[in-house]
């Protein structure tokens, strides 16, 4: 599966609710296919989307996604645990496994040599494997049905699509238009 | 570990005079005393394994809407700085962040000034506020610069540092 399917799955199945997007090529891509108030792109904050994801749930913006790279999730891996243990109501950790720091000449991860799933599994976190998009679709639309957290790995593809511009937006809008996205979210979720 | 003084109990009052509704923090013997009443009086607390963690639940946290702020010891800016200058601070979210300082008089320990001498200029240079609150200080003063220091982050949408010298042995002395 490309990428960029598994984001416009994503974005299909979490279109109204926050979405917390980890930094690099991955969050230009996600702008280029739906630029919403409801994402908050985290430009250069590597490894923070799955803690910042969490503290959202914990002040009741769930349910909501935070997509993390195999790359940043390893970077922040203490963070999986934390949710564990903190069992934030409503947070869906989506890894895109690519086995490779796409965004830094492609460079490999620990991911090739060792099983994010089972990592999970053994904390405790409800965790789903995919490799294609219907079942991408299909884990996603349970995971924002449970109570508690949960995780999806995709694997994906591994490079970057050039092609993709850059995403030049200043972090205070970005911050901003996502508040005002929350704020017109009171009362539902 | 040290236990909790007129110094620590004023924290604890600015927090909650503020009206503090959650906060994480990442567990230090001399932070503690800080914690521990929070906790006791109801204040919703969020473990932390590591400070930057810290900084993005409780910045999550604020983006939700909630009072929260970051409790833990200084020498963890270490791990805390990229996530406050490209996140807190580069995303105006209003984040108090309550720190023991460590390294000067009434240390114990051969290395960590090595780390926690530098904190100050360190936030400095990122552009991060930071109030000290030391021994020559008096009670009113470190309760009203721990409550303002926490509304202060609020209104002006910053990460705000206040860095509580809890190891100087003057501390004992006063009242």
């Amino acid at each position: 599966m490309k990428r960029r399917e598994a984001l416009e799955i994503i974005d299909e199945v979490f279109r109204d609710r926050p979405l917390v997007m980890t930094c690099g090529a991955p969050a230009r891509e996600l702008a280029s296919i739906a630029r919403r108030d409801s994402h908050l792109y985290l430009l250069d904050s590597m490894g923070l989307a799955a803690a910042v994801g969490a503290g959202l749930a914990l002040a009741g913006k769930g349910p909501l996604a935070a997509v993390e790279g195999d790359g940043s999730l390893l970077m922040g891996f203490s963070v999986l645990p934390t949710i564990h243990a903190l069992a934030p109501p409503g947070l869906t950790l989506v890894v895109l496994d690519n086995h490779e720091h796409a965004s830094a000449d492609r460079m490999p991860t620990h991911a090739a040599v060792v099983s994010l799933g089972s990592a999970c599994r053994g904390i405790g976190l409800p965790t789903e494997e995919v490799d294609d998009g219907s079942g991408l679709r299909s884990a996603l639309a349970d995971a924002r049905a449970a109570v508690g957290p949960s995780v999806v790995i995709a694997r994906i593809e591994g490079g970057n699509d050039p092609a993709v511009p850059l995403l030049l937006e200043d972090p205070v809008t970005i911050g901003d238009r996502f508040r005002r996205f929350l704020s017109s979210q009171e009362g539902e979720g | 570990m040290s236990g909790r003084t007129w110094a620590s109990n004023a924290v604890v009052q600015g927090l909650l005079e503020w009206g503090i509704e959650d906060f994480t923090y990442v567990p230090s013997s001399h932070i503690a005393p800080v914690v521990r009443p929070l906790q006791e009086q109801g204040v919703r607390s969020y473990l932390a394994a590591r400070e930057e963690e810290g900084v993005g639940i409780a910045g999550g946290l604020v983006l939700g809407g909630r009072k929260a702020a970051l409790l833990m010891q200084d020498n963890g800016f270490g791990n805390a700085l990229t996530a406050l200058a490209t996140f807190a601070k580069a995303y105006h979210v209003g984040l108090p962040v309550i720190a023991n300082a460590r390294g000067g008089p009434g240390e114990y320990n051969a290395m960590i000034h090595s780390f926690s001498e530098a904190v100050p200029d360190l936030l400095g240079a990122l552009g991060i506020r930071v109030e000290l609150l030391g021994p020559s200080d008096p009670r009113r003063v470190w309760q009203a610069t721990t409550r303002s220091a926490a509304e202060l982050a609020v209104v002006t949408r910053r990460p705000i540092v206040v860095l509580l010298d809890l190891l100087h042995p003057g501390i004992g002395e006063q009242e």
